[in-house]
């Protein structure tokens, strides 16, 4: 809503819901998967790590140099969980997690819950959440250092142990920020010296 | 209402392609595209493939761009991640995975539309769902076309549209849409700096991201969806997105210049198109020249427009632009010097709004001395060149070249003994003109 050149920030325009198209953008899944950038960015393969190292500054500051550029890209809530003091990483069934010595987690606000609405628009968390682990993993190897954002079924776990919220009866995250309405991107395992969060 | 989802019966371009004749043009006029550029003469479509990275591309401009273009890897990790053609390793590049060929199909169930003004205000919202800053859409015209075969990034857009003239094009598909991110006010500061080109870069690769989705979108809606077809400024201007500036780029009114011109969408949904804006450029260009006056290459024109291939617009020299940039690769990727120093480019804020709301509401005839007092305040106020210093992760556009200082606050490493630089060392802030006169020459 606009008066002139203000902008009358307490009268939003809900145009979603006078939207005839608006439930088919959200809940119905696409025809044909190659019509959707999520599936284009889950079957690409990862890059190779830069060979030569570049000089850190220390963890502390490393890490908040991987928080800046993860919000920059988009995040809303981003945390650093150490992998090795986990207590859930017996349960963990992917490899390699010890030599991994931290997850760095995303997490993006969904107004839709992703793993009810399949169409397009219920997706768009996703989406966001891939740009942003696509391309802070990319950087982080282009760093030097290991890291790989691949999907996770530990992710809400790790979220808590990152120190973005806690978990409910459901086993879903809930923060203080967004409730239970956010969505926990694909988890980066990086050896990059970071400090954890939590 | 209701939505509905009904059979194709028939093919998809409708009855108009099989019964018209190439040879009887029933051109339609010239469309108006606003008081910034205006299309006067006899237009000969452009071949996408005479441009300048494809030209480059095939080394038809010498051996310092071919090579800047083909063969130089970034000394930047952020750049290697970010920019087209500076990767070590291009599966690193997101917009190297979204920008492949499209292999999704089109929906054969096809959502009615019986509202285009509603499926209008869809598209435009769900453009802004997926991050978009600016969506515009425009009536097509064959005069915005690419000649000759398509450009699409990775050279594979073997269609059945592919061999069709714009004419043809047109009539089977007379929406284009235009969706476009803008680029970080406060990281655009640090012009001619690895900060600036983050802010380029990123914001860059979310726009193909969104308008990829849309592309998909519309393909599921039912109806086709066409890349790099359309020329991106024709549709930024004609979609009422901005109006063409003296720097040759579209000027916004919330962002100013610092918006992509993405390949825009070629399509038969049926949309209502928007009309090209008057938001006070043509008068603030013909006076303001802070973009001639800062360019390091003297690529932007001081006098008035002229006339080229049929358009009457301010011509910028491509070229003279483009061959500083294997020079300066070490400090900067993307210049960006005339989008930051343009009085536009504002935070999206009240008080820019203000004052490009008193600049169009102006009667035309008075524009000129608001637009003398407009320009004294930008220039009284943000400078006659923007050179704020600007620290972001570890770059630090206040570090000149050499200088291998840490500043980060509180940092305690000792950054030696490897020999190495320390990320975000490379980066220089050139305010000079004359720093970049032994690499252009001059008229």
């Amino acid at each position: 809503m606009r008066l002139g050149p203000f902008k009358i920030p307490w009268v939003r325009e809900d145009s979603q819901k006078h939207d005839p198209y608006w439930d088919f953008f959200i809940n119905t899944p696409p025809a044909d998967m190659a019509n959707t950038v999520t599936e284009m960015i889950r079957s690409a393969p990862e890059g190779n790590v830069f060979p030569t190292k570049a000089e850190l500054h220390t963890p502390d500051i490393t890490s908040s140099h991987v928080k800046e550029l993860a919000s920059y890209l988009g995040t809303d809530l981003v945390g650093i969980a150490q992998l090795t003091s986990l207590p859930t990483a017996g349960e963990s069934k992917s490899k390699g997690d010890d030599t991994y010595p931290f997850a760095v987690i995303c997490a993006v606000q969904a107004d839709y819950d992703p793993r009810k609405a399949p169409g397009i628009g219920g997706q768009v968390p996703v989406q966001k959440g891939l740009f942003i682990t696509f391309v802070l993993s990319a950087w982080i190897r282009e760093l030097g250092f290991r890291a790989t954002a691949v999907l996770d079924p530990n992710a809400e776990k790790l979220a808590v142990a990152a120190g973005l919220g806690i978990l409910d009866a459901e086993g879903r995250l809930v923060t203080s920020k967004f409730g239970t309405r956010i969505h926990v991107a694909n988890v980066i395992r990086t050896d990059l010296p970071l400090a954890p969060d939590g | 209402m209701a939505l509905t989802l009904e059979k194709t019966t028939k093919p998809l371009n409708g009855n108009n392609g099989a019964t018209h004749n190439p040879a009887q043009t029933d051109l339609p006029p010239p469309p108006y595209l606003g008081r910034s550029v205006r299309i006067v003469g006899p237009h000969v479509n452009v071949d996408m493939n005479q441009s300048p990275h494809p030209k480059n591309a095939r080394g038809e401009l010498g051996k310092p761009l071919f090579n800047w273009y083909r063969n130089t890897v970034s000394k930047d990790p952020l750049t290697r991640v970010s920019a087209p053609n500076h990767f070590a390793d291009r599966r690193q590049f997101l917009t190297t995975v979204i920008n492949r060929d499209s292999k999704g199909k089109v929906n054969p169930n096809r959502i009615a539309v019986d509202d285009p003004a509603a499926m209008t205000r869809h598209i435009k919202a769900v453009a802004h769902y997926m991050g978009a800053n600016v969506v515009g859409i425009a009536k097509a015209h064959p005069t915005f076309l690419y000649a000759g075969s398509r450009y699409v990034q990775d050279g594979t857009a073997q269609d059945a549209y592919e061999t069709q003239s714009p004419e043809e094009l047109v009539r089977k598909f007379p929406f284009v849409i235009q969706a476009t991110t803008a680029w970080d006010y406060n990281k655009l500061q640090a012009h001619r700096h690895h900060i600036g080109d983050s802010a380029y870069h990123v914001s860059q690769m979310k726009g193909v991201l969104v308008l990829k989705a849309l592309e998909g979108y519309i393909k599921e809606l039912g109806y086709t969806a066409l890349r790099g077809v359309v020329t991106p400024q024709a549709a930024g201007v004609a979609g009422g997105i901005g109006e063409l500036g003296r720097n040759g780029l579209v000027i916004n009114k919330n962002y100013g210049a610092r918006i992509h011109m993405p390949d825009p969408i070629l399509t038969d949904l049926p949309l209502v198109s928007d009309r090209p804006v008057d938001i006070g450029v043509e008068d603030f260009c013909k006076i303001c020249r802070k973009c001639a006056n800062t360019c390091p290459t003297n690529s932007i024109p001081f006098g008035d427009k002229v006339v080229f291939n049929g358009i009457e617009k301010y011509k910028i020299n491509w070229l003279t632009c483009y061959k500083l940039r294997p020079y300066v690769h070490d400090h900067w990727g993307s210049c960006l010097t005339c989008a930051a120093v343009c009085p536009f480019t504002k935070p999206n804020v009240w008080w820019h709004s203000l004052a490009v709301w008193t600049l169009r509401t102006c009667p035309i005839p008075v524009r000129p001395a608001l637009v003398h007092a407009l320009k004294w305040i930008d220039d009284r106020f943000w400078g006659v060149m923007r050179n704020s210093r600007v620290r972001w992760l570890s770059y630090d556009s206040g570090i000149k070249p050499g200088e291998h200082a840490c500043t980060v606050a509180g940092c305690t490493a000792s950054h030696e003994g490897k020999g190495h630089s320390v990320v975000g060392d490379a980066g220089y802030y050139a305010p000079l003109k004359e720093n970049t006169n032994r690499f252009v020459k001059r008229a």
